[in-house]
């Protein structure tokens, strides 16, 4: 019997809180890590993979054994998709490993939105969707709507959908063998060239990097030579193996199996996800499809905050690029906040993750500039300048003029918010390419959008003007000519370089109008009035006022005060710490965060 | 040689609770509890006098609450009567009760005089009937009159009158009308404060919910300037932020506070700061042994209160160091507020100029 029949690579995917992880523990719980035929050739000796059983496998790729009612030890590959939904590639690659995916829905919630962003991503890979309603212990559950929901909105049949309690273990058998029964078995030439795709890689210490395949066709073993397709780099195999969990290392890898690579590649980003894997010296002829080479969309100034070491913040920045192949950073310097660094971003979800691991894994302080795309700056003599730094902008006088990075947008939303999304997309100087209906209820809009509106918070905006059910997609295509002017910040008549940001001519005033109000609320009471300006060159375009504190006392302290008042006064200078000196001007470190959240109701 | 000590104790009783009153106090006019009160309260000061009298002198008394005065005459004497026997109380101590005009008379007022009170703070507030009831007072002015008069009959020449400004509803007039003849009385001693609104409070509520609206910051430092002014002119020396007295008559006893001098805190709620130990009592039971930083960071905050501020000399006696090799780290951030003529340092001394008391917690949240 083809070895390929006994195997099924799947995903599971859900909304939150539908019951993902629970589920993925239930079926490993179910299935074993040893078939009867990996003690033969292909695994290596000394393998003891039962106790490893003990281990908490928490959401990783890993390869099951489910000995099924017919008496034959299936292969299960479970592959984890990333958690992020909003990092489409990466999850689309996943998917791209798979032949099909568990949609696990819970049956007391129904079909939900990002249900809906799972599914569509599976469906563009022609995966073959395996239904299964969770949570079926409960008194409110309701799996007869459920399965109409499913069939309704997504357009496959549920009616014979497992049903299960991932938190009871009900069900699971059933689930089990309808993973067998549904979900097709690959059908890889086992002889042809080899062609695997990389759908993950992390960085470890001591093998370097470690890419995660699903082999397609051909094999691979220690010892060959293989070729990266796309980033056309060669290495030679120095392990191989499957995640049973863990890495167990095996003779070869061959059509149909997922498993890992060691290969002694240095870096992440030289080994790519969506990247095709063949060998050198039988190259496959066409690389696999949806190879798309990632490239910082957005960057931001990174700063360490007052009191916070900078090369606290290099390491930490070293270390989150070792296993994230786009995120970039480079040295730089501000007036106003000293010695940084300029950090590239897929986006602004992905520069928020960014942040909040400096701050939380490496307990990290850190003050965030605006985000700001890349401008082509062509000057008066002809020559081109690329400007990631809004202060780094040449002098006006020497610019003949600006292009902006312009997006094309693929927007996937519910037909009943077509008039909305199709305003926020007007208001974004958008311009509409086509529509069309994927189903009868989905429509796709293709826009145009300068890649500046869409940094800032157009996923949100979309987010919320569709309940969540819209989704966005977006590639660079080309520059264009603009009206951009750079918008400064001046704090009691002095420039503050951090606040700076470029912005288009049409939406200056309002910026401009908003970061003065934000400032003024947050910007503490001083000895002196603090006037705020937002200006363009030399003409102030908004201004608010913050008054001098003329009461600052505690009018009554005698005995039994004295203990109280010193925790006021300690407060106070505590509060005094968070500040951030600005030639005579105190500002809070959350104003730089504040003033990036433009939350106009555009 | 005896070190001094002051004595604090607290009366937590009232008729009625004052609508902006954040103290430890409570309505009550029940001799019975009253009594139960004063006798543990006894019990206390004979335990605390065997302890420490040896090592302590005690040069000023101060009864505060709630309203002392809504005790019982001859209770408040036993009080006073124990601390005499049970403490080494000075002759020429200084023995302060505070009252409230409406619980006073000629009967009560004989008692203070006879178990040895020598001052008298009354609680006046404002002279302006409407002003009292926005504060919810329980005296009217002419009671305040009646009973000040009734007191210098009595014999009392040293006494304390509080009062209030920028209490909602408040104008400048109103507020220069009450200091006008509140001077003319010539007590020997004001203190005055602006109204502030603690949570908890009646005040509060009113606040929260818009009834009533805090009077602008600017008007609040203008009265309170102005009443500084009409002070001095009037012969009164401002020698704290909140406190004016004729020469030779500041309060020995709360200068204890802004001086890091010793106090033994008896009764619900009183505090003490002795041997270098703050600490409060019964419900608030805090305690906290005072390090180096403590003492000499208090003692610059608690000092810069007094309009002579800090001086060097005392520093380095207290402390054996330099106040400016202490302190150095703290030069800079103070250089605004020496720029501004808030802050001044002359003849040896540190202290905060007029304009420097209305910002003086920026000041000191330098030193802690």
């Amino acid at each position: 019997m083809d070895y390929q029949t006994l195997i099924r690579n799947f995903s599971i995917i859900a909304h939150i809180d539908h019951g993902k992880s629970t589920l993925a523990d239930r079926i490993i719980e179910n299935t074993g890590l040893v078939a009867h035929r990996d003690m033969k050739e292909q695994f290596l000796d000394n393998m003891d993979l039962e106790r490893e059983r003990g281990i908490t496998i928490k959401l990783q790729t890993t390869r099951l054994v489910y000995k099924g009612k017919d008496g034959n030890e299936y292969i299960f590959n479970l592959i984890d998709t990333p958690g992020h939904v909003d990092f489409n590639y990466e999850v689309s690659r996943s998917l791209a490993a798979c032949e099909g995916a568990v949609l696990v829905v819970d049956c007391t919630q129904g079909v939900e939105a990002q249900t809906m962003a799972n599914v569509y991503l599976a469906l563009d890979e022609d995966l073959e969707i395996l239904p299964c309603l969770n949570k079926i212990d409960l008194a409110s559950a309701r799996p007869d709507e459920t399965k109409d929901e499913i069939e309704e909105m997504i357009g496959i049949e549920a009616h014979d959908a497992p049903l299960v309690s991932a938190k009871e273990g009900t069900g699971i058998p059933e689930l089990l063998e309808a993973i067998v029964a549904r979900i097709p078995a690959p059908k890889g030439d086992e002889d042809g060239p080899l062609k695997a795709l990389i759908f993950d890689s992390i960085y470890d210490n001591y093998k370097g990097v470690v890419i995660f395949v699903r082999i397609f066709d051909g094999s691979v073993k220690v010892g060959d030579e293989i070729l990266l397709m796309n980033t056309k780099k060669i290495y030679d195999v120095t392990e191989v193996g499957v995640m049973a969990p863990g890495h167990v290392p095996t003779r070869y890898l061959r059509a149909g199996e997922v498993g890992y690579i060691c290969a002694s590649i240095k870096q992440v980003k030289d080994a790519r996800v969506g990247d095709t894997v063949t060998l050198a010296e039988r190259p496959a002829k066409e690389m696999l499809p949806g190879y798309k080479k990632v490239q910082p969309m957005v960057y931001c100034g990174i700063y360490p905050a007052e009191g916070e070491k900078y090369d606290g913040v290099k390491d930490a920045l070293e270390k989150l690029q070792v296993n994230d192949a786009a995120f970039l950073f480079e040295p730089e310097t501000s007036t106003a906040l000293g010695y940084g660094f300029r950090c590239g971003f897929l986006g602004l979800l992905h520069m928020e993750i960014i942040v909040e691991r400096l701050e939380r894994e490496f307990d990290l302080a850190v003050i965030t500039t605006s985000p700001s795309v890349v401008y082509k700056v062509v000057m008066a003599d002809g020559t081109i300048q690329m400007i990631q730094n809004p202060t780094n902008l040449p002098a006006p006088a020497d610019i003949d003029h600006i292009e902006e990075p312009i997006v094309k947008a693929d927007i996937m939303i519910p037909k009943d918010y077509v008039g909305a999304i199709m305003e926020l997309c007007q208001n974004r100087r958008g311009k509409m390419l086509h529509m069309e209906y994927i189903t009868e209820t989905r429509v796709q809009l293709h826009y145009e959008l300068p890649l500046n509106e869409v940094i800032y918070d157009f996923f949100d905006a979309l987010k919320s003007k569709t309940r969540g059910y819209g989704s966005l997609d977006y590639e660079f295509i080309r520059y264009e000519k603009s009206n951009l002017v750079k918008l400064d910040v001046l704090l009691n008549k002095e420039l503050v370089d951090a606040f700076s940001m470029i912005v288009h001519e049409s939406e200056a005033y309002a910026r401009g109008r908003f970061v003065c109000e934000k400032l003024k609320d947050i910007i503490p009471m001083h000895q002196f009035e603090v006037p705020i300006q937002a200006a363009i060159g030399q003409k102030v375009i908004a201004r608010e006022t913050v008054k001098a504190y003329r009461k600052d006392v505690i009018a009554k302290c005698y005995g039994g005060d004295i203990s109280r008042k010193k925790k006021l006064l300690e407060k106070q200078k505590e509060g005094k710490k968070r500040m951030r000196q600005f030639g005579t001007v105190e500002v809070p470190q959350e104003a730089f965060t504040a003033v990036l959240k433009y939350d106009e109701n555009k | 040689m005896k070190r001094k000590l002051g004595i604090y104790i607290h009366i937590p009783f009232c008729v009625r609770k004052c609508r902006y009153c954040g103290f430890y106090s409570k309505s009550c006019v029940d001799d019975g509890e009253h009594r139960k009160y004063v006798k543990t309260l006894i019990d206390d000061i004979e335990s605390k006098g065997s302890e420490l009298s040896g090592k302590y002198s005690v040069d000023t008394i101060f009864i505060g609450g709630g309203t002392p005065s809504v005790m019982d005459g001859p209770l408040t004497g036993e009080i006073v009567r124990a601390l005499r026997r049970s403490f080494d109380v000075e002759d020429d101590a200084e023995i302060t009760i505070e009252t409230n005009p409406k619980t006073l008379d000629e009967e009560k007022l004989m008692e203070y005089r006879e178990a040895g009170i020598n001052r008298l703070s009354i609680g006046c507030q404002s002279l302006d009937d409407e002003v009292l009831g926005t504060l919810g007072r329980i005296h009217s002015a002419d009671d305040f009159r009646e009973t000040f008069a009734l007191a210098r009959r009595m014999g009392f020449d040293n006494i304390n009158i509080d009062l209030m400004f920028a209490v909602p509803g408040h104008t400048m007039e109103k507020w220069d009308e009450t200091l006008t003849e509140a001077i003319a009385l010539r007590p020997e001693h004001i203190s005055f404060y602006s109204l502030q609104i603690e949570e908890g409070t009646p005040f509060y509520d009113m606040f929260k919910k818009g009834e009533i609206e805090q009077v602008p910051d600017e008007i609040d430092r203008q009265m309170y300037h102005h009443a500084i002014a009409r002070f001095r002119e009037a012969g009164y020396e401002h020698y704290e932020i909140s406190n004016c007295a004729l020469p030779g008559r500041q309060c020995r006893h709360n200068l204890k506070y802004w001086s890091m001098e010793e106090y033994l805190g008896l009764g619900d709620g009183a505090s003490s700061f002795i041997g270098g130990v703050r600490y409060a009592n019964h419900p608030l039971r805090e305690y906290h042994k005072n390090n180096f930083r403590d003492d000499t960071t208090e003692f610059v905050w608690t000092g810069l209160r007094k309009t002579v501020g800090v001086s060097f000399d005392e520093f380095r006696k207290r402390f054996g160091l330099e106040f400016w090799m202490v302190f150095e780290d703290c030069r800079e951030e103070l250089q605004e507020f020496f720029d501004s003529g808030r802050l001044i340092e002359e003849n040896g001394r540190l202290r905060l100029s007029e304009e420097g008391m209305d910002v003086s917690n920026q000041i000191m949240s330098v030193f802690v």
